[in-house]
């Protein structure tokens, strides 16, 4: 082969483009992984060093809908649903009652009066929320109803003599630079979708909000509820930074709406 | 702080309340029948600790023996501390005695102005400004 290599010029040729491609290639995937790389160092911090998620945030996924896979209906477009194994652990009288919420989801939904959405949904609901982020906690402001959730990353436990929150009480700890939250101490008067899904006040979320690049946070959840399903079962979502030029939380308080006739107040009205 | 002050700072927070919703934070008078005064003696079966109102559980039993479960409005969760109520002192199974007004709609449950709990405290409950209070039970 060598002495009709020597013979043939052309090999000499063949070779001498392959080492040019090979060399090309390496080259290339040299500068993604330095690009990767580059990246995962670049996701923003505090000035302790922990990964740092202020800004404004929203999925792009069509869960709020149903966590569950479901095809399009005349409310809801389709969707893969976001549990991991596709379908909700429910215990057979708590499948009774969401089937009940399904039957009656367009006046029985607790967001169309405007309540809080509770955790997680107020993640995924299909509106912007910002965190606020300090070393001791982090602060997340949901657009939809002004709700204020307080994430302390102070290790501090839950009170010994809690309340029944619409948020819960949350405690987060890290996990290298994935933030672990528990939160627990919730009532019974928020759903986890427009579609009926529910839980009773003994749930239990452990959330996991991880970096996969500057712009875009995993967000996983572990939801127990020994009144409501029969194991543990989990969620997971990504979710986008928004950064439209000037782009802002804008205020939807669905409270007011009936009161928008009085404001501003006219000369004539007493 | 001069009584105008004051007059303008309740009319100020009468116009936060106000904005509140109505099907969730309300006047006693939206809801309850002060000619419908209530006493009830029972056991706590929930108790939840929410904003804007507090609402207590209880099963009564009448003289008959038949046992109902009542729901009773307590005030925002905070107030309830300030006075030494918390989950801890209702906790399911304890004794309670409400006195309050029953609501308009005639369902089960109603306003609890005071209450009495099992280590004899009688503490005041209910967290609406316009409600009235104690009267004898007409029940």
């Amino acid at each position: 082969m060598n002495t009709a290599a020597i013979k043939n010029p052309s090999w000499f040729k063949k070779i001498g483009l392959t080492l040019l491609l090979l060399t090309h290639v390496f080259a290339f995937s040299l500068v993604t992984s330095n690009a990767d790389a580059h990246d995962a160092t670049k996701i923003p911090r505090l000035a302790n060093g922990k990964p740092d998620f202020s800004g404004i945030w929203q999925t792009t996924s069509a869960a709020d809908y149903d966590l569950e896979p479901h095809s399009n209906r005349k409310d809801a477009p389709p969707g893969p649903g976001i549990v991991e194994g596709g379908e909700i652990p429910y215990l057979p009288k708590a499948l009774e009652q969401r089937k009940k919420n399904f039957e009656n989801r367009a006046t029985d939904d607790p967001a169309l009066k405007g309540f809080t959405l509770g955790v997680p949904r107020g993640i995924y609901y299909p509106e912007p929320f910002q965190i606020f982020q300090r070393a001791r906690d982090l602060n997340i402001v949901h657009q939809f109803g002004h709700s204020v959730r307080t994430i302390h990353t102070n290790n501090t436990e839950h009170p010994e003599d809690p309340n029944d929150w619409w948020l819960g009480d949350s405690r987060g700890k890290w996990e290298g630079d994935t933030l672990v939250v528990d939160v627990k101490h919730f009532n019974d008067k928020t759903w986890l979708d427009r579609s009926g899904n529910f839980h009773s006040d003994a749930l239990q979320v452990v959330e996991r909000w991880k970096f996969l690049d500057p712009n875009t946070i995993e967000y996983k959840a572990t939801l127990t509820d020994a009144q409501v399903f029969s194991k543990p079962w989990n969620i997971s979502v990504i979710l986008h930074r928004h950064r439209e030029k000037n782009f802002q939380l804008i205020e939807d308080y669905r409270y007011t709406l009936d009161y928008d006739q009085y404001y501003p107040p006219k000369p004539d009205q007493k | 702080m001069s009584s105008k002050t004051i007059v303008g700072a309740l009319a100020v927070l009468g116009v936060v309340a106000g904005a509140l919703p109505a099907n969730a934070h309300h006047a006693f008078s939206a809801e309850f029948d002060a000619a419908k005064p209530v006493t009830v003696k029972g056991v706590v079966t929930k108790f939840e600790l929410v904003n804007p109102h507090s609402w207590l559980y209880l099963d009564v039993t009448g003289p008959d023996g038949k046992v109902t479960n009542w729901g009773f409005e307590f005030g925002a969760p905070f107030s309830l501390k300030e006075k030494g109520v918390t989950k801890k002192t209702l906790a399911v199974g304890t004794e309670i005695t409400i006195s309050g007004y029953k609501s308009k709609s005639g369902q089960n449950y109603g306003y609890a102005v005071e209450s009495t709990f099992a280590d004899g405290r009688t503490v005041k409950t209910g967290g609406a400004q316009d409600a009235p209070t104690v009267q004898p039970a007409t029940n």
